[in-house]
């Protein structure tokens, strides 16, 4: 553990995520609008709207601009016959170690979003835990999901 | 023991019972509501209608349950509206259990109850009331086909009766009753007696109560203080006695691929844990526990029974001394035997994170109550000493010692606990990283094992580096495969 992991996810993450953190912008974004309303209603001062409009604006620009960019710069994992070792996290790093032999199932997964950017999620399962590779491409994906359904494929003690 | 059996008559008590303590706090409020308003006969009614009903279904579903053991399986036949027929194969039954109630005991019945391997408690079967030779006979027939069928050898073994020749423990009196005065159980029983307490308050009549309260307040202090030394005492020896009646005669037997377990003193159960579920295996030392030197053994275990009580950990042996443990283990599961007598510890900068961890909310809880109640500000500041030496304390506690199949972490969060991990139950490994970490070569790991239906994840914060790095090696099969 290292070294990171070689693999990168796809490159159009990016957009995906950039997409989503802008969907869910809306939200605060109403919410600042609503209190400039209730504001004009009920005449109290504008400044708690500008005020939370400041917050809306930074927290826009973070989660649009910047966390999607840093995110995937971060975003490694790598196959091994063995194992599977995943790397992600920004300010916290996570590195995670998955044997092949424990794995239970894989997903491939994919959204409205993702479909969009012709990506999919992979979503590996132990017994215990689950772990994502959050937008591979399309064809990666499936062929990685049979790659790793085939090396878990080991005859196992149990559980 | 081919042909269809019923159960005792018994279950129909069993039935009535499981299914009016459903219900009750369904029906509650409707009976609080109507006895108010002064319904009582359409109540008394009502009640006796559901009651007949209730006693017409219990019979009803009693005659449908049957049972029966052919060839390799086992099959049920029960409902009333919806006719359901199982059929569980006895390669596929994990564990069969025996245990008995009052109730049973009385009627000299055992209930018995059918573990299979999957985590869907629906698929598992249980008869509720059969008679204890009946149990006892299906059990050997069950449980015999399948050691048969795995192992030719057992046979004789199993014949020649089992209890002799395998190791076994059984608790002693005084153990348990240390287990019992040690056992958290005193908090519990208090809350439950003031609440019992503030109920009684309202069907106590007003005259009552005001004559004993005034009573109480006549009297000279060291009464009140004796009173309320008695209530202690009372509290603590229900306790006791609740420990007592649970795992009174305690006993754990090793066989070749089970642990079997018997405890209670009204209530007998049986608990049979094959060894290929154990996941990981445990001693905890409570805070009241660990300076008289005891401590208990549990295991995780995949799968099998969900007691309410104990949550996720089944307990192998409720109190013994930390320093028997090693011989305990040596005998009723060697396989975890290497219990490690010293443990890699913490380095000392990781100390501030264990003090900051323990204590952030009392910081705040200062500055809020240093501002709105000002003259109460030394409470949160004397728990804020308490949370400090608990942070000092488990950074002490917390280590881990790294044989070749086994990873031992010794971590606190009240209590002490120790646990045992093989290299094969571990399901992932997780090692994780903030940025002032990184900086100064420490790194938190996470190992996750499987309990029951939910995974369970042993953490260790603050590690050096390298030592995270040496177990992710340990536990990678590539790395190690490489370095052969």
């Amino acid at each position: 553990m290292r070294q990171s992991p070689n693999e990168r996810i796809a490159e159009d993450a990016i957009k995906a995520w950039k997409l989503l953190a802008i969907l869910m912008a809306i939200i605060p974004f109403l919410l600042t609008l609503t209190l400039f309303i209730l504001a004009y209603i009920f005449t109290f001062s504008y400044w708690y709207g500008i005020g939370l409009l400041a917050i809306t604006l930074a927290e826009g620009i973070i989660t649009i601009f910047i966390i999607p960019k840093l995110r995937w710069r971060r975003w490694r994992y790598q196959i091994y016959d063995q194992e599977i070792y995943i790397q992600h996290g920004i300010l916290i790093v996570n590195r995670t170690l998955v044997p092949m032999i424990r794995v239970q199932h894989v997903d491939t997964k994919q959204g409205p979003i993702l479909k969009k950017y012709g990506l999919a999620s992979l979503t590996i399962s132990t017994a215990a835990t689950t772990h994502e590779i959050p937008a591979l491409l399309e064809d990666e994906a499936y062929a990685l999901r049979d790659q790793i359904s085939e090396l878990a494929r080991v005859e196992q003690d149990d559980v | 023991m081919s042909e269809a059996k019923r159960l005792h008559p018994a279950a129909i008590i069993f039935r009535i019972i499981t299914i009016a303590r459903q219900s009750i706090f369904g029906l509650l409020p409707i009976i609080l509501l109507a006895s108010n308003d002064g319904f009582f006969s359409y109540l008394l009614f009502g009640g006796v209608f559901l009651l007949l009903l209730l006693i017409g279904y219990s019979i009803l579903s009693w005659m449908r349950f049957t049972y029966r053991v052919e060839e390799d399986q086992l099959r049920i036949e029960q409902g009333v509206l919806i006719r359901k027929k199982r059929t569980i194969s006895k390669h596929r039954i994990q564990s069969i259990d025996l245990s008995q109630n009052v109730i049973h005991r009385i009627f000299g019945l055992t209930k018995v109850q059918i573990e299979t391997a999957g985590s869907d408690r629906t698929v598992d079967a249980a008869l509720s009331a059969v008679t204890f030779v009946d149990g006892k006979l299906l059990h050997d027939e069950l449980k015999q086909k399948t050691k048969v069928a795995e192992t030719i050898e057992e046979e004789t073994t199993t014949d020649s009766h089992p209890d002799k020749a395998y190791p076994s423990r059984k608790i002693s009196f005084p153990k348990l009753f240390i287990a019992g005065s040690t056992s958290g159980s005193f908090g519990v029983i208090l809350g439950l007696f003031a609440f019992a307490l503030s109920e009684a308050e309202s069907f106590i009549p007003d005259t009552i109560y005001q004559e004993t309260t005034n009573w109480l307040i006549s009297q000279a202090i060291q009464t009140i203080v004796i009173l309320g030394l008695l209530v202690f005492i009372g509290i603590w020896l229900i306790g006791i006695l609740g420990t007592v009646i649970k795992y009174g005669n305690f006993t754990i037997t090793r066989y070749e691929e089970e642990l079997y377990i018997t405890r209670g003193l009204l209530e007998k159960k049986q608990t049979t844990i094959p060894l290929k579920r154990i996941q990981a295996v445990g001693i905890k030392e409570s805070v009241i526990r660990q300076p008289l030197g005891f401590a208990a053994v549990f295991v995780e275990i995949a799968g099998g029974e969900v007691d309410k009580q104990e949550g996720t950990q089944t307990l192998l042996f409720p109190l013994m001394r930390r320093s028997k443990v090693q011989g305990f283990l040596q005998e009723i599961v060697p396989e975890y035997q290497d219990l490690p007598e010293s443990f890699t510890a913490l380095p000392k900068r990781a100390l501030p994170y264990y003090l900051v961890r323990a204590s952030w909310i009392l910081l705040l809880a200062i500055i809020a109550v240093a501002i709105f109640l000002t003259e109460w500000v030394w409470i949160p500041i004397v728990l804020l000493v308490f949370s400090a030496i608990l942070g000092v304390l488990r950074h002490q506690t917390n280590g881990f010692h790294l044989t070749d199949s086994l990873l031992t972490i010794q971590m606190r969060q009240f209590s002490k606990e120790t646990i045992m991990l093989k290299h094969k139950r571990i399901q992932a490994f997780e090692k994780t990283q903030h940025i002032i970490h990184r900086k100064q070569e420490l790194a938190t790991m996470k190992g996750s094992i499987l309990n029951n239906f939910f995974g369970r994840h042993y953490k260790l914060s603050d590690l050096e580096q390298k030592h995270v790095d040496q177990i992710a090696d340990w536990y990678s099969l590539r790395e190690k495969q490489g370095s052969d």
